[in-house]
């Protein structure tokens, strides 16, 4: 007993190490465009697409695995790896997409800071240059480890989702109900909004980025089991936090019949319906998601950029020593929080073109992926299984029509 | 040293002799009646000498369902920028699923894209093309290009990109710099499949001439994995000089992928205070398994080692040192010194201790020379020694050094029998970290 005991806790201990890069990617993942979306769709379709999230969470587990194994047992970025198999060509090619759709995403993540300034009452033209100086200043003068830090902290901020949920006293005999029943609604704005919903889920940044964090972090083949497991968690709270901001809409605003655009209108919204606890969380939630991707995505896009190009990479160095990566990363800050500061900007463009940009590059980084962990020469005898690989190439296959479906909505809307 | 020869004067000859890689990948290859047989996709290379030459090409065929065939570099006609030709027939040449050449080194796979060891700036670097010059009919490895103007060129955007900057300038930096590294400072990294560890040939002669400290930083470069199968390719001597330049995480995670006994095998062949820092680092279990695989002597001498306060002379102290009796003659102790093989710390001193092993002097190398050599050593002793106790703290020790100018001071027991000797180094270390917690003091309490 007291051995297992001990054993429990050493695995714990364990655990803790090599936790990280999985709950932080997938967390990001409810960024200021993902809690717009899910805004929208607890306002406009109540609980019925709750179902939705299973199997989200799946299909974010099985893609997301595949990079962290992949890391484990090569040792190699996504975008390394890319470079070494298939060539510097396509490697160029990718990294500009991918340099867009990030840089277009980064936009967004700082509009979300924008209007979260708005409801706190706070000028735009001050919250939105300090976050940009906040959010270079913590990777330029930091180190992996204490990134991690920081941003894990961010991974628990999301909890005020949680709480502002239960301040809006919903029927959770219906929110079950509606989470393991699948109900169709067949009309265009439906399945537009089922598209939307999926779709955000899985973006081509997020490949790069945790594979490249597991990689950093060195995890051990014989703790890959614990890597595997941060992913299954990530997957779970990003999604239990998604059903959560969908749950405090529904029972609020899709009651009341109220239509919403954005996130920012949804916690106005909130308001005089949940009271104003439950519209400081959802607001406060808003600028934590917004400043934690604004952080990850020009670190995850500088990343990928200087493994695939050859050049000096990392946290951990001086900005003489890796000129590249810093000047990228400082680049997409300073665009992305001086095109919201300007007046008159029109958000609807900037989030059609980083959809439409995710939208070109996912299938290709997700065959890509695939190809890769089917390879033996790199993966030995850690590829994928028979069954597993029907069901990555089925998810993937989803996806991919996903993106594909979510690129043409977003032009026909 | 042929090779050399040959390359420079080749190169003088004709600078026109010389192509990159990029410019014959994925070049069409015709057979001996003017028909397309299919395109390169690679080049498997012989590295048996420092510019390792061309032996094989690897053809490629068909999409999706893709075909190799592997041929003799003497079966080629003609080989230039726009395309191949064989001497032999079509029918000749065999197509098959998978070129199966694990063993050899080929070019596209194992160092056009990948990470490679620069031996000379001591820095991992990628691979953006790699630059061949045809030596009699074959082809030979000579420069890796590493240039942004290299990646442009893989691009396909060469020419534009010049037309675009000399637009602006005419003698701009960007179109006369070459980036090229010679291969000779190459050291490629892939990993061979099977042994798990890295084709190292020729080139790791040049690792040894790295100093250890920067040999250290090249390997924190590397990823783990490459790491692994670094280390594992190397000789003991080199391991044991990178190994002592590594952080504690990265000695750590090096340990856990090899067996005791290498781990072992390494632990001998670094000085007695590198093995006892490192010892004291892991978990209690795996110093004493580590301990017990050892020869009783050694493990006898790193457990009372491990005994010591880290901070105290007897924690810092190694036991490879130079002493002999006193009676033993100048010409002897010379001798031994020149036939005995010492471990990385450096010899400064010689102690000269009675036959109990008490401390009596100390003497150099200046000293040993000038003195008669049929004299005892006793007559070639410094004035006095002076040597620290076991317990003796570094604040102490630092003093002591400074104020004799020693490189290294002697340590002895409560009997003054002599135990180790603690070298400048190791105090450096040691009050340098000191200073370095002692700055950010300061400076944290000048910012509240």
């Amino acid at each position: 007993m007291k051995k297992e005991i001990r054993k429990f806790w050493r695995n714990t201990l364990i655990f803790l190490a090599v936790m990280g890069p999985g709950i932080i990617t997938a967390n990001v993942d409810n960024d200021a465009g993902g809690i717009t979306t899910y805004s929208v769709a607890g306002a406009h379709f109540g609980y019925s697409l709750i179902w939705s999230f299973i199997p989200i969470i799946v299909a974010l587990v099985i893609i997301q695995e595949m990079c962290s194994r992949m890391a484990v047992v090569t040792g190699k970025g996504l975008a390394d790896l890319i470079r070494e198999e298939f060539g510097v060509r396509v490697t160029f090619y990718a990294m500009v997409v991918l340099i867009f759709s990030n840089l277009f995403n980064t936009i967004s993540e700082f509009a979300g800071i924008a209007a979260s300034a708005e409801l706190f009452g706070i000028s735009k033209y001050v919250l939105v240059p300090l976050c940009a100086i906040f959010v270079w200043w913590l990777i330029v003068k930091g180190t992996y480890k204490s990134v991690e830090k920081v941003f894990l902290v961010a991974c628990l901020f999301y909890l005020s989702y949680v709480f502002s949920g239960f301040l809006s006293k919903p029927d959770w005999n219906e929110v079950v109900k509606s989470s393991v029943k699948p109900v169709f609604q067949f009309n265009k704005a439906y399945l537009f909004m089922l598209i939307g919903v999926i779709g955000t889920t899985i973006a081509p940044w997020m490949q790069f980025y945790q594979q490249s964090s597991v990689v950093e972090k060195k995890i051990k083949l014989k703790n890959y089991k614990y890597s595997r497991l941060d992913v299954i968690i990530g997957a779970f709270v990003v999604n239990i936090i998604a059903i959560f901001i969908v749950v405090v809409c529904a029972n609020t605003l899709f009651k009341q019949g109220i239509r919403i655009e954005t996130a920012k209108e949804a916690a106005l919204a909130l308001k005089p319906l949940a009271g104003k606890y439950c519209f400081y969380l959802f607001a406060f939630g808003l600028l934590n998601a917004s400043v934690f991707s604004a952080c990850i995505l020009p670190l995850s896009t500088a990343y990928s950029v200087c493994e695939g190009m050859g050049w000096e990479v990392g946290v951990n160095r001086r900005f003489r020593e890796a000129p590249q990566f810093y000047a990228l990363y400082t680049t997409i800050i300073i665009i992305g929080a001086s095109i919201i500061l300007l007046p008159n900007v029109k958000l609807i463009p900037i989030m059609l073109i980083s959809q439409a940009s995710n939208g070109i590059l996912l299938p290709f980084v997700l065959i890509f992926m695939l190809l890769l962990v089917n390879n033996k020469r790199l993966m030995g005898e850690y590829t994928n299984s028979g069954i597993y690989n029907i069901l990555t190439v089925i998810t993937i296959m989803g996806m991919i029509g996903l993106s594909i479906g979510l690129f043409f909505t977003s032009f026909i809307h | 040293m042929v090779n050399q020869d040959k390359l420079d004067i080749a190169q003088e000859k004709a600078k026109h002799m010389f192509i990159y890689f990029s410019q014959l990948m994925d070049k069409p290859v015709f057979d001996k009646n003017g028909e397309w047989v299919g395109k390169l996709y690679d080049i498997i290379i012989q590295p048996t000498e420092v510019y390792p030459q061309s032996s094989h090409l690897v053809l490629r065929k068909g999409f999706p369902n893709r075909k190799y065939a592997v041929v003799k570099w003497l079966d080629i006609q003609e080989i230039d920028n726009k395309d191949i030709r064989f001497k032999l027939d079509k029918s000749e040449i065999r197509f098959e699923e998978i070129h199966n050449n694990k063993q050899e080194l080929t070019l596209r796979r194992d160092i056009l894209d990948q990470q490679v060891v620069d031996v000379y700036n001591h820095k991992v670097i990628r691979v953006n093309d790699i630059h061949l010059l045809f030596v009699d009919h074959s082809l030979m490895v000579a420069h890796v290009d590493i240039s942004t103007r290299g990646l442009i060129r893989r691009l396909r955007f060469e020419k534009a990109v010049d037309f675009l900057v000399s637009l602006f300038n005419r003698n701009a930096k960007y179109l006369k710099e070459e980036h090229l590294i010679s291969w000779k400072h190459i050291q490629p990294l892939s990993v061979n499949p099977v042994s798990m560890a890295i084709k190292i040939d020729v080139a790791q002669k040049h690792l040894h001439n790295i100093p250890a400290a920067d040999l250290g930083e090249i390997f924190l470069d590397l990823n783990a994995k490459d790491q692994i199968a670094l280390f594992k390719s190397l000789d003991i001597t080199t391991k044991a000089r990178i190994f002592t330049h590594i952080d504690f995480k990265t000695q750590k995670s090096l340990i856990e992928e090899l067996n005791t006994n290498e781990v072992v095998e390494i632990l001998n062949n670094i000085p007695s205070d590198e093995a006892t820092d490192f010892l004291e680092g892991l978990p209690r279990d795996t110093t004493h398994e580590i301990l017990s695989s050892m020869e009783s002597k050694q493990s006898k001498k790193l457990s009372q080692l491990l005994g010591y306060s880290s901070d105290s002379a007897g924690g810092l102290m190694t036991t490879e040192y130079i002493a002999f009796p006193k009676d033993t003659t100048v010409e002897a102790v010379l001798k031994q010194i020149k036939d005995r093989t010492f471990k990385v710390e450096p010899a400064q001193f010689i102690y000269i201790v009675d036959e109990n092993s008490h401390l009596i002097g100390s003497t150099n190398f200046r000293h040993l020379i000038l003195a008669n050599p049929q004299d005892s050593i006793q007559n070639a002793v410094f004035r006095k020694t002076y040597s620290v106790r076991l317990d003796s703290s570094v604040k102490e020790l630092a003093y002591l050094m400074e104020k004799y100018k020693y490189y290294s001071i002697p340590v002895v027991d409560a009997n003054n029998v002599l135990q180790g000797i603690i070298t400048v180094d190791d105090i450096l270390s040691q009050v340098i970290a000191i200073a370095w917690r002692r700055l950010k003091k300061i400076k944290i309490l000048a910012k509240q």
